[in-house]
């Protein structure tokens, strides 16, 4: 069960750890910033507030996608190592090697991108990365592509160190994830959740990992020899699994901090449960097979395979609502639980995920998606559960640990004013989003219509103040992250063993070695 | 101290790959031996061997004889059934487009077959009467002896198996010869119009 | 072409495996300090097999006698053996990126095997291409289903030779 102790000894970051930790925040908490303004300028230029020519928003929308989903998946990376290395052994390098290929792919993707103007979107849909029409060439999708490959061997890598690491205590994936309990028999109350967590995305991000291998190299392969043509349904389905899991995979290592901290801001035990293991098991096969639910509307696709995605899409829902969110409010329930930054981005995230599954869950409804697709109703839930969700669970690590520097939660009046932006910001600009699906205005359009425009500018303004949250957040996060730990910093007190009673005078007992006395620190500490 | 080893190691294997990978691919161009056969040809075309060809009406020829002109070369066996007897009508079709080059002396059309056991010089005939002969300009030629057959093959690049319909299946295509009796381009069967690009502009791509 | 490939192929890197043990010590040795984790090794015997997967090369091989010869050493010697030295010094982490790679590698070439419109090979019918690339694709698919099995169910004992 996960420890109820604010600032355990063992998740207490040192030396190269440390600087690994700090260099995959900073960095993320940056990126957050730069993709943000990012799409706030897209926004702004849909509400034609700006006059962004369309070839350059295309640009911004590819760098937007690739750079929000890469670096969602840098931070929430980070989230797993941070509480998995509690429990099993992780190898630095494997977590510095994926750091360093995500900043290798980034660079390609940005000068992909900038330099040589790729716009065909993160999705690189098969065929139209070789059909720039001027606007990008072959090359520059190939160079982009090449980015997302070196990304993808960087997690690669880090989830097969985790694998290893996982089973090694647990013998083999399965007992990771608490199979062997799913029917009966007494379940180990300290098995961890973040091991089973981890051991979910571990098996779905490796096959999408998989499926991207295949599809990106075949792409590359139509590049350079372009009269080995695809079958273009085949290419979109394995980068839909690809893309599919990938971002997903963000949301299921975010939620490690929510299993881990929050049963220490309420004070109240969050035990693991057969209901658990059988949503993470559940999860684990359904999150493989849903991405179906991206080619609703492709009639050529067969049939089987669009009802599966829904029928999976609806599935899906249960897991999350019935035993996270639930189980969450429970452990809030008639709890203490202390109001600072790290518990109120995790209620949010909790809400988050929650409410922002449900347009999903509508979306992925065929005669629904046969209205909706293509409309701004579907960045309108990814963008809800993913900025009010994932984000909130990976901003709660990053406020928790800048608080084990200083020894207590984050609570300044600064915060107290930023939450309530990020929260009415990003509701707000969600909603804009949502609206506009509501009536029908499309999605990826550079050029919007005077009469779509409303819920454009509404968009806009709960964007900008998004973004100024998230800079004062990223700057708040940085500082106090490169922070050293104060040195008047003691580990709450350990109750020590009963004091040896004091020697008689007319006694000289040999001194015995390890006697403890009450109250002794860690000198380490 | 081994893990600079194995760097090391692992960087001097990955560049002999890469070198050896880039020297059997002529430089990434050709994974296929058909690509293959077309770039060396281009790069270093081949001088055509004096071998006896036999003709469709009984007479013997070699490619030597043939110099002065451009010469469009398909290798065939008259009795396929399948896409390949397409070969004969298209030849036809670029016979009737080439009329006035070869009326002037300027080309001629090869058929070769590779298959001379069971093409005799009346198999030879039928093959260019049902594909549109128009009676000038068009040769049907069978190699005299199975290893003058090796040897053309060999030049021209020609591979046959056999389809197990009891025919064969091979990698058709339109070798251009230039007026020196040079191998100079092998073009898609399939583009006619390629081939005639070379005899019209009178120069190699 | 199934059997060439998929058959003849790995029976030779198969040999190769099993007469790694030939190798004396001293030998072995002498490689190891170069060849930690088993990476140079494996690089050596994954590039020599790429080489292999070339249609000109199969092509060849089936031509001319000098590359029949070749492909008969060179993937025992170059393929096999390197496999059979390395693969007990490679950790879960180098296997795993070797056999993801090697799954992805057999979707690859299926996929390509079963579309391409052109033979790849002057030497092998369009109709054994496409059934070679079925295998293929069938191979990668089983592949993924033993390792998944192996990992989630299976007993695994994460050792290796130092």
């Amino acid at each position: 069960m996960a420890s109820l102790t604010m600032y355990p000894e063992d998740e207490r970051l040192s030396g190269g750890n440390r600087a690994a930790f700090n260099l995959y925040i900073v960095t993320a908490v940056i990126l957050f910033v730069l993709m943000m303004l990012v799409g706030l300028t897209m926004r702004m230029t849909q509400a034609r507030w700006l006059d962004v020519p369309p070839d350059l928003f295309y640009e911004l929308l590819s760098m937007h996608g690739a750079g929000m989903v890469g670096t969602m998946s840098l931070a929430t990376t980070a989230v797993m190592w941070f509480f998995l290395r509690k429990y099993v052994h992780l190898h630095l390098w494997a977590f510095l090697a994926n750091y360093v290929l995500f900043l290798l792919g980034a660079l390609c993707i940005i000068v992909s991108i900038f330099v040589y103007g790729y716009g065909a979107l993160w999705t690189f849909l098969y065929p139209l990365p070789v059909h720039g029409v001027g606007m990008w060439t072959a090359d520059s999708s190939a160079l982009f592509m090449l980015g997302y490959l070196l990304i993808g061997v960087g997690s690669l890598l880090f989830y097969l160190d985790a694998a290893a690491a996982i089973i090694k205590v647990h013998g083999n994936l399965g007992r990771a994830l608490g199979l062997q309990w799913l029917f009966g028999g007494k379940i180990d109350p300290d098995h961890p959740k973040a091991v089973v967590a981890s051991t979910m995305v571990i098996i779905a991000n490796s096959l999408g990992i998989l499926a991207g291998a295949v599809v990106l190299v075949m792409s590359l392969v139509n590049i350079f020899y372009p009269q080995v043509v695809l079958n273009a349904l085949v290419a979109k389905n394995l980068i839909y699994w690809f893309g599919h899991m990938y971002i997903n995979a963000t949301i299921y290592m975010g939620v490690i901090a929510i299993y881990e901290l929050l049963p220490r801001y309420t004070g109240k035990p969050y035990p693991i449960s057969r209901p658990f293991l059988w949503s993470w098991a559940v999860s684990t096969v359904f999150v493989v097979v849903v991405f179906p639910h991206h080619l609703l509307m492709d009639f050529a696709q067969p049939r089987w395979l669009a009802i599966m995605g829904q029928i999976v899409s609806w599935g899906a829902g249960f897991p999350v609502f019935l035993v996270t969110a639930y189980g969450a409010l429970t452990n809030i329930y008639r709890s203490n639980i202390r109001w600072t930054m790290p518990s109120r981005l995790m209620i949010l995230s909790m809400f988050g995920w929650a409410a922002g599954i449900v347009p999903a869950i509508l979306d992925g409804t065929i005669r629904i998606n046969s209205v909706m697709h293509n409309t701004q109703w579907v960045p309108g839930h990814f963008h809800f559960y993913i900025l009010l969700g994932v984000l909130a669970m990976a901003l709660s690590l990053m406020f928790h640990e800048i608080g084990s520097r200083a020894h207590a939660a984050p609570d300044s009046r600064a915060d107290r004013l930023g939450f309530p932006v990020y929260l009415i910001g990003g509701l707000i600009f969600v909603f804009g989003f949502l609206d506009g699906g509501r009536v029908s205005v499309p999605r990826r359009m550079a050029e919007h219509l005077q009469a779509w425009t409303f819920s454009d500018r509404i968009g806009s303004i709960g964007a900008i103040l998004v973004v100024l949250a998230m800079l004062y957040f990223a700057i708040r996060i940085t500082v106090g992250l490169l922070k050293p730990p104060s040195p008047s910093w003691a580990p709450e007190p350990v109750p020590g063993p009963i004091p040896e009673p004091v020697p008689s005078p007319l006694v000289s007992p040999a001194p015995s070695p390890g006697v403890v006395g009450v109250g002794t620190t860690n000198a380490a500490g | 101290m081994s893990v600079l080893r194995t760097l090391l190691a692992s960087l001097l294997i990955l560049a002999a790959g890469i070198a050896v990978l880039a020297a059997t691919t002529d430089g990434f161009r050709a994974f296929t031996s058909e690509t293959a056969r077309r770039i060396d040809v281009r790069e270093h075309p081949r001088v055509l061997p004096p071998v006896p060809l036999q003709t469709a009406q009984g007479r013997i020829i070699d490619f030597p004889a043939l110099r002065g002109r451009w010469l469009l070369v398909d290798f065939i066996y008259t009795r396929c059934m399948t896409f390949c007897s397409v070969q004969g009508t298209e030849f036809g079709q670029l016979q009737r487009r080439l009329a006035r080059p070869i009326e002037a002396g300027r080309v001629v059309l090869v058929s070769v077959s590779f298959d001379p056991s069971r093409d005799g010089v009346a198999q030879l005939a039928a093959y260019q009467q049902r594909s549109g002969d128009r009676g000038t300009g068009w040769l049907a030629v069978r190699p005299t002896n199975p290893s003058d057959l090796d040897t053309l093959m060999r030049v021209f690049g020609v591979t046959a198996i056999r389809d197990g319909l009891g025919g064969y299946v091979h990698n058709a295509a339109i070798a251009v010869v230039d007026p020196h009796g040079r191998l100079v381009a092998i073009t898609d069967w399939d583009a006619p119009r390629e081939a005639e690009h070379y005899v019209l502009r009178g120069q190699v791509q | 072409m199934v059997l060439q490939m998929l058959v003849q192929i790995p029976l030779l890197a198969l040999a190769g495996w099993w007469l790694a043990p030939l190798l004396t010590r001293r030998i072995v040795d002498t490689f190891s300090t170069w060849n930690r984790s088993g990476i140079s090794g494996i690089l050596l015997a994954s590039l020599v097999a790429v080489v292999w997967m070339l249609p000109r090369a199969l092509d060849a091989a089936l031509e001319t006698s000098w590359v029949a010869l070749a492909k008969f050493t060179s993937v025992p010697l170059l393929v096999g053996m390197p496999l059979a030295i390395s693969w007990p010094r490679a950790g879960f982490v180098v296997r795993g990126v070797w056999l993801v790679e090697a799954i992805a590698m057999a979707f690859r070439l299926g996929w390509l095997y079963t579309v391409s419109p052109a033979r790849l090979c002057s030497n092998y019918l369009l109709g054994d291409q496409r059934q070679t690339g079925k295998v293929m694709l069938a191979i990668g698919v089983a592949a993924c289903l033993l390792l998944a099995w192996k990992l989630v169910w299976g007993h695994n004992r994460i050792e290796r030779v130092r």
